[in-house]
């Protein structure tokens, strides 16, 4: 399959890869003991799968710590000739189970491990709809759909992978640990010293190459920003013919990188074969020690087995611990992440006293209305307009002027920082939010289409609507002509979300939108900006039907659309700078005045 | 795959050499049980102190030589590795950068963009898998039988068929979990482009108060990932054990028929020591197989854009003398791949050097179409389109380019500064050639006006300046290139109407400069010495602002809702 535009980087790998992450910057929990508890919350409805998982890896970490020992015995008795086939079967149903519980603990694991996942990502989704658009304009897309997809998935898979292993490899420890106190002391001594060795030498392995993954980080980054501003921007590379400085600039870096992470490999690398090296210097120590205790006669030649086996088993835990507890200490970080979102405050709720709005009149008035995104930087100064129902007010103004900040607050996307909006005589706060997002339409300059069939999208966020009411608004917004062209007329997907359609005719798409949504008060944000005028006359007649008899405000560009508006409104650096009808303002002979003859071209 | 190996036969010396080492390491790890053997049979046996140590002596040897083999392996592996994916990378960016845009179109500069930063970081991870642990896996088991056969010969039954069984069963589970990862891999796809669509509408979801549907949508989606996963996952743990087991079996098996005590005890040790090896590495394997499900898709990534073929050819053609900059359009045709329909329809005009000539017409009428077609980013499916004579389809591509300079509708900068961004016209353009440029774009009182000036360094994309700064920008850095064809693809868009009026005539000031100025505003073009009207890729009219007023129906309607008595709209 073709992926389409974002593809989440690769989820966590199996084996090699974590070989290789091996002293890649480990990023800290803040609070690592709050997130674990929240995160236990989150398993709600699965705790008893998971205490199933731990109690299977329990018992199968119980089976390989003592099947070497039973191997052992059966060695001794082989050699004795004594008979094996009691302790044969001993070990064979010690395999047995260890078959049995690994099974089932993988099996519980997938399902209970995607039933987590699932839950933390529905729940997380459920909290993300809920929050002020403030939130999505501050974030970026790409990092929110991360924590959407990658992120939960690699946060619950590694926190629950390394639980268990964290659990497993400290009970083998401890369990081998004890049986070979018991059965010798001086072999025990040997292996620790092996032990204790990998320990060390994996920290200073590991300390040494953090510096050369923080460094292949970066040379990486900017690889892939290279990348991404180049690929994107291909038309003006070939425009000035800069391809082969760009391709220069790309090797110059992709060697650079090449060097680096050949570096930070090799030396991350290191850790297994060195510490197979120890691991095999251990074992000849142990081959050596415990042949000359055998040799007088303290120790069995079943004993020796058993310690060859446990020497391979036990150094392994060591190696993996501080490698797991590092993915850990990550995961929760990220964890943490999620949980920022998560506790974002949802945009505010009703007020127990809310007043439902059943059937606006569309009496808007600002007063004094001030707002800024960032405290301290207003936007909107002190406003005050008053537009009474049923009339048309255009609002127009160069960019950053504010134009937009007043839809955002005129449908509560955001709230003012001072004076008040009403509607019908409330403030917009008291009303129902539900009630009071239904009493506007919107029709936004950047069309957003879903990548359903057209009729679907017609009626977008409504449902039991017919086909003769989705056709009827298709008409009404002059959109019937073009859907009954394409292949499968209303009920065509759009696959691609609206790319394959002309900027003009999304346009009229989100014009029958709002037609069938039959808002008592409509806002069209720059609806016409992006096509040109002809066009822009087809979607001005569709909008006349649209504004007839309702509380209208129409932001524009172009100032020719707004000229029957009863009222324009001038922003100008976040005030009202000029406000009347079109022949007010031209016979004010002021800014929009001006602004109208440098457009239609009279000097 | 085939592309993962194409890439490790061309480094085959180097990956050659891993594997040597590897298999010195391999041997190293197979000996010391056969060494232990001898520590047990012939100094534990026959309570020979002497032997003990001398075994012993050999054994540190061993490891030694081990030791020396895993670090050379390492360095080898590792660079073999880093090479192919530094080459992956390299052909796949160059590829691209050497593509033409109606492929890079069809591939879609998103998608490439993660082909070439996380697919190949996939590949290398499996490449580098490869080294270290697939290939120890064979020669493990190789060796291990080889040293069976040696010693105890009647053991290889039971290690063949325990090799057989699990092989058959990591066989059975890659067989299984390949098709199941790759509908994962699908359903993590439907995933994102829910998550993507909710996020890009998220106003017209909350304006149109549908988040319980997307909640529902993403729900589902979600749902699908988890069961998709689920199921691969039920793979792995069906099979994972069941190896595991095999080989344990094998174990008691081996323990079993050495109970009457025939073979020497120390062989047994050794044998067991073989199996626990075998097992380790074969879990290793069924870990990196599962791993190549993820490659092997990565790799077919890398591999469409590396078989794409460019669309175009490239010409050696120049003009006899230098570029004049006559643009000659011969009953030109234009189809985007896919689309059915002409965006170009017999279009033919010519614009004599030096001449400006506005072009106008309803959006998709194929203006923008039409101007591509001049530095050749697309090539006409009909007709010829010539500059200076030569047809651009046979011209050398960066003389051509050199000579026509576009300022896209899009206005698109580079990170770096201001003065290296506008030198991207001309890369040896003087200081005052470029603040030249600037003036003429009305850019460069605003460049001036910033504390580093020129030596701004703008962010990725130009994101600290507005649309306007960019667009006049990007102006400048087409007018440092000295063009003698200058294609101003409606590029004023963002620009206040004063500040257009005023760039609109420093570039009437300009002399010897073929101006093709696409617009939506009659303002805009109505002073070109000629303009071209155009709807539904095909000439409506093609004169003054006088001529098209008098005689083009279509010229005369867009003047109508822009500037004619209209006023009921």
């Amino acid at each position: 399959m073709a992926d389409k535009g974002f593809t989440p980087p690769p989820a966590r790998m199996g084996g090699p890869a974590r070989g290789l992450a091996r002293g890649r910057p480990v990023e800290k929990p803040k609070d690592l003991r709050g997130t674990l508890l929240r995160l236990w919350r989150l398993t709600r409805g699965s705790r008893k799968g998971l205490g199933w998982v731990l109690l299977f890896s329990a018992l199968s970490s119980a089976a390989s710590i003592l099947s070497p020992l039973v191997i052992g015995t059966a060695v001794t008795a082989v050699d004795e000739k004594s008979p094996v086939g009691a302790i044969l079967l001993l070990l064979l149903g010690l395999y047995g189970m260890d078959w049995l519980v690994r099974f089932l603990q993988q099996f519980l694991m997938a399902h209970v491990g995607q039933r987590i996942i699932h839950h933390i990502r529905t729940a997380l989704f459920s909290v993300m709809k809920t929050l002020p658009l403030a939130f999505f304009d501050r974030h970026q897309h790409g990092e929110l759909m991360s924590r959407l997809t990658n992120d939960v998935d690699n946060i619950s898979t590694t926190i629950s992978n390394s639980l268990t292993q964290l659990l497993t490899y400290c009970f083998t420890i401890l369990g081998i640990f004890v049986i070979m106190l018991t059965r010798s002391r001086i072999l025990t001594a040997v292996s620790l010293v092996g032990v204790v060795l990998i320990f060390f030498f994996t920290r200073f392995i590991t300390r040494h190459t953090r510096k050369l993954f923080l460094q292949q980080q970066k040379i990486l980054g900017e690889l892939n920003g290279q990348v991404e501003e180049t690929v994107s921007g291909v038309g003006v590379v070939k425009a000035f013919c800069r391809e082969e400085q760009v391709i220069d600039e790309f090797e110059e870096k992709n060697a650079e990188l090449c060097r680096v992470s050949t570096r930070a490999l090799i030396w991350s690398g290191y850790l297994m074969p060195i510490t197979n090296v120890i691991n095999n210097l251990s074992y000849v120590a142990i081959s050596v020690v415990s042949g000359l205790l055998a040799v007088g006669g303290n120790l069995s030649i079943g004993m020796i087995s058993s310690f060859l086996l446990y020497t391979r088993q036990f150094s392994r835990p060591f190696v993996e611990i501080a490698n797991i507890y590092n993915n850990f200490q990550t995961a929760v970080a990220g964890a943490e992440r999620i949980f920022d979102i998560l506790g974002q405050q949802p945009e505010p709720p009703n007020r127990p006293d809310a007043l439902p709005l059943t059937a606006p009149r569309g009496d808007i008035e600002l007063r004094h209305v001030t707002f800024g995104y960032t405290p301290g930087v207003p936007i909107l100064k002190d406003v005050s307009l008053r537009i009474p129902a049923g009339t048309k007010m255009a609002i127009v103004g160069p960019t950053g002027a504010g134009k937009t900040t007043l839809i955002n607050l005129l449908t509560r996307f955001y709230d003012v920082d001072d004076g008040s909006i009403l509607l019908d005589g409330h403030d917009l706060r008291d009303y129902r939010m539900e009630d009071l997002r239904r009493t506007f339409g919107v029709v936004l300059q950047d069309t957003a289409l879903f990548a359903q069939t057209v009729a679907e999208n017609i009626a977008y966020g409504r449902e039991g609507v017919s086909r003769e009411e989705i056709e009827a608004a298709a008409r009404v917004a002059g959109a019937d002509g073009f859907i009954r062209r394409l292949a499968q007329g209303y009920d065509t997907v759009l696959t691609q979300g609206g790319a394959e359609l002309s900027q003009g005719e999304r346009q009229l798409l989100t014009i029958a939108r709002a037609v069938l949504a039959k808002p008592p008060i409509l806002i069209l944000d720059e609806a016409t900006s992006s096509v040109d005028t002809v066009t822009e006359q087809k979607i001005r007649r569709a909008m006349v039907s649209l504004t007839a008899g309702r509380t209208s405000f129409l932001i524009a560009h172009r100032l020719s659309t707004i000229r029957d508006s009863d009222q324009i409104a001038l922003i100008e650096d976040g005030r009202v700078a000029e406000l009347g009808s079109h022949q007010d303002l031209m016979a004010l002979n002021g800014k929009y005045a001006m602004l109208y003859r440098t457009q239609m071209g009279i000097s | 795959m085939k592309l993962i190996f194409g890439y490790i036969r061309r480094h085959l010396s180097l990956f050659l050499t891993a594997i040597f080492f590897l298999t010195i390491e391999a041997a190293a790890d197979l000996l010391q049980p056969a060494m232990m053997e001898r520590v047990v049979d012939d100094g534990v046996k026959a309570a020979d102190v002497g032997q003990i140590l001398r075994y012993g002596a050999v054994m540190v040897a061993i490891a030694a030589v081990g030791a020396m083999g895993a670090v050379l392996r390492n360095i080898y592996a590792s660079r073999t590795s880093q090479t192919i994916s530094r080459e992956i990378r390299s052909d796949l960016y160059r590829k691209v950068q050497s593509l033409s845009l109606e492929n890079i179109d069809h591939l879609q500069p998103a998608s490439i963009i993660t082909r070439i930063t996380n697919d190949v970081t996939q590949v290398q991870e499996f490449v580098n898998g490869c080294m270290r642990i697939m290939a120890k896996t064979p020669i493990t088991c190789i060796g291990a039988m080889v040293l069976l056969a040696l010693q105890t010969p009647w053991q290889i039954p039971v290690m063949a068929a325990v090799l057989l069984i699990a092989g058959g069963f990591i066989f059975a589970n890659v067989r299984l979990g390949y098709p199941r990862f790759g509908v994962m891999q699908q359903r993590l796809d439907q995933l994102n482009k829910v998550s993507r669509e909710f996020l890009s509408s998220v106003r017209v979801v909350k304006a149109f108060r549908a988040e319980e549907g997307e909640e529902r949508k993403f729900s589902d989606a979600s749902q699908g990932l988890a069961g998709a996963t689920t199921s691969a996952m039920e793979v792995m743990a069906v099979f994972a054990p069941l190896i595991n087991l095999t080989v344990n079996l094998g174990i008691v098996l081996l323990l079993w028929l050495s109970r009457s005590g025939s073979t020497e005890i120390g062989h047994l040790m050794a044998s067991v020591n073989y199996m626990t090896q075998i097992l380790f590495s074969l879990g290793m394997v069924s870990n990196i197989l599962n791993n190549a499900a993820r490659a092997a898709a990565s790799a077919r990534r890398i591999g469409e854009i590396l078989e794409e073929v460019p669309a175009q050819k490239a010409g050696e053609e120049r003009p006899a003398a230098s570029w004049r900059g006559e643009v000659v359009f011969s009953d030109v045709s234009f189809t985007y791949g896919g689309a059915g329909k002409d965006a170009l329809h017999h279009v033919s005009f010519r614009a004599a050097p030096g001449e400006t000539i506005g072009i106008i017409g309803p959006t998709g009428s194929g203006k923008s179409t039409l101007v591509n077609l001049v530095p050749r980013f697309y090539d006409a499916t009909g007709g010829t389109v010539a500059v200076d004579g030569v047809d651009v389809t046979r011209a050398d591509a960066k003389a051509l380019r050199s000579a026509v300079a576009v300022v896209p509708q899009k206005a698109l900068l580079f990170s770096g500064t201001i003065l290296e961004n506008l030198r991207w016209g001309r890369e040896n353009a003087s200081r005052e050639e470029v603040e030249a440029a600037a003036k003429m774009a009305c850019a460069h009182d605003f460049v001036t006006a910033a504390p580093q000036g020129y030596d701004t360094v703008l962010g990725q994309g130009g994101v600290n300046l507005s649309g306007g700064q960019k667009q006049r920008l990007a102006l400048a850095r087409a007018l440092v290139r000295r063009p003698r064809v200058l294609i101003l693809d409606d590029c004023t868009s963002a620009l206040d109407a004063e500040t257009e009026a005023k760039v609109l005539e420093s570039l009437r000031q300009m002399r010897g400069v073929t101006v093709l100025l696409i617009s939506q505003r009659i303002a805009a073009v109505r002073r070109a010495d000629r303009i071209l009207c155009l709807e539904d890729g095909e000439v409506r009219g093609f004169g003054t602002h006088q001529e098209l007023m008098a005689s083009c129906s279509a010229y005369q309607a867009i003047y109508a809702s822009q500037i004619g008595g209209d006023s009921n709209g």
